[in-house]
């Protein structure tokens, strides 16, 4: 039985650890941080994997179970040092499939929304990762209608840190 | 197109196999220790219970309740115990209860609200057993100015209230502060992302 458990938590989290890397990328601007972060999300994935029913997709799930870690579990993240070190933890491109302004992109993105607060972090994210508003709302916990709002209002801070 | 837009292609076409993790390294951590806020504030309860309450051991109880004795508290003290007792019992499960409830698969909002209650049911904790030593404090200095109402004269008196008032100011002032240290620290940001979420519903 806890054998089972382990290997069905094994497959899925793996399938699905991009997730939790990239919701490290954007909570944490060093390299260690980025590993706690990522451990405690492992930590509470497993902890909480018995109790996920599979009445929605497990990446659904773990999207909640990783942003409520990165949100109000995670302690270390006030401490940390404020500034952007994103070359610490950049991206080993392949030669092959290198695009410069794609990458430019990706950086100066991360680097804005790293000065979001965690609720807007949050909303960005998803919108990034292209959940629908009811998913949206339901991770967090808010109405439809109130996650548009704030979502705009995310989305318009993100816009002038990104192009002023 | 939304400038925005550009920005979501580049999110997506981020590359996928940095810091990939194999399933043994998964593995390890998933069993690893976690040191999540809500972990610490339990934790740190328990301690506060142990700390506050270990102080009978280094108090020579003999003696004390001899001197409640001599007070005419001692019924007083010794019933009062009891009731105390109950009430810190009645916490410590609901500490308990507060952790076990928490879940990180609830929504961001519910789990922030089960936070800030946990938090509340420790201050309120930390109040009762401030109230309480102060209360014991106030009726031991009146009973003590009592017992010695005819050997002192006024000044003396009131030497001996303000004294008192002050030294006991002081320990329930370390104590509080010490308690704002503690969870200050620890929830001040929950606290910043709970007004945040908190906000959203105001506009409707």
């Amino acid at each position: 039985m806890q054998k089972d458990l382990e290997t069905n938590f094994l497959a899925d989290f793996d399938a699905n650890q991009n997730i939790a890397h990239k919701i490290c990328r954007l909570y944490t601007t060093n390299q260690s941080a980025h590993n706690d972060l990522f451990q405690e999300i492992t930590i509470q994935v497993w902890k909480n994997y018995p109790k996920f029913r599979g009445d929605s997709k497990f990446s659904t799930w773990m999207y909640r179970v990783a942003l409520n870690t990165a949100i109000s579990l995670y302690r270390k993240s006030t401490r940390q040092i404020k500034t952007q070190d994103f070359d610490a933890v950049s991206f080993k491109i392949k030669a092959t499939d290198y695009d410069d302004t794609e990458e430019l992109q990706l950086k100066a993105l991360y680097k804005a929304v790293h000065q979001l607060n965690d609720i807007e972090k949050a909303l960005i994210f998803l919108y990034l990762e292209d959940k629908p508003y009811k998913e949206i709302s339901e991770t967090l916990g808010i109405s439809s209608v109130n996650a548009r709002v704030k979502m705009n209002r995310a989305k318009e801070k993100l816009k002038n840190i990104l192009n002023p | 197109m939304d400038l925005l837009e550009n920005y979501k292609k580049a999110w997506e076409n981020q590359p996928k196999d940095t810091n990939k993790l194999s399933s043994a390294a998964i593995y390890k951590l998933a069993k690893s220790k976690s040191s999540s806020i809500v972990k610490w504030i339990f934790i740190i309860g328990i301690l506060e219970f142990i700390i506050l309450n270990s102080a009978y051991f280094f108090v020579d109880m003999e003696a004390a309740y001899l001197e409640y004795q001599k007070l005419g508290l001692y019924n007083f003290v010794f019933y009062s115990q009891f009731f105390a007792y109950a009430i810190i019992i009645y916490f410590l499960f609901q500490f308990y209860n507060n952790y076990k409830k928490i879940s990180v698969s609830d929504s961001t909002k519910v789990l922030m609200k089960k936070i800030i209650k946990t938090r509340r049911s420790v201050k309120n904790y930390v109040i009762f057993n401030l109230g309480y030593m102060a209360l014991i404090m106030l009726i031991v200095i009146i009973a003590e100015i009592n017992l010695k109402i005819d050997d002192i004269n006024l000044n003396q008196m009131l030497l001996v209230i303000l004294l008192s008032l002050v030294v006991c100011l002081l320990a329930l002032g370390c104590l509080l502060l010490f308690y704002q240290l503690l969870y200050g620290f620890l929830l001040k940001k929950l606290k910043r992302n709970y007004k945040e979420l908190a906000k959203l519903d105001d506009f409707n």
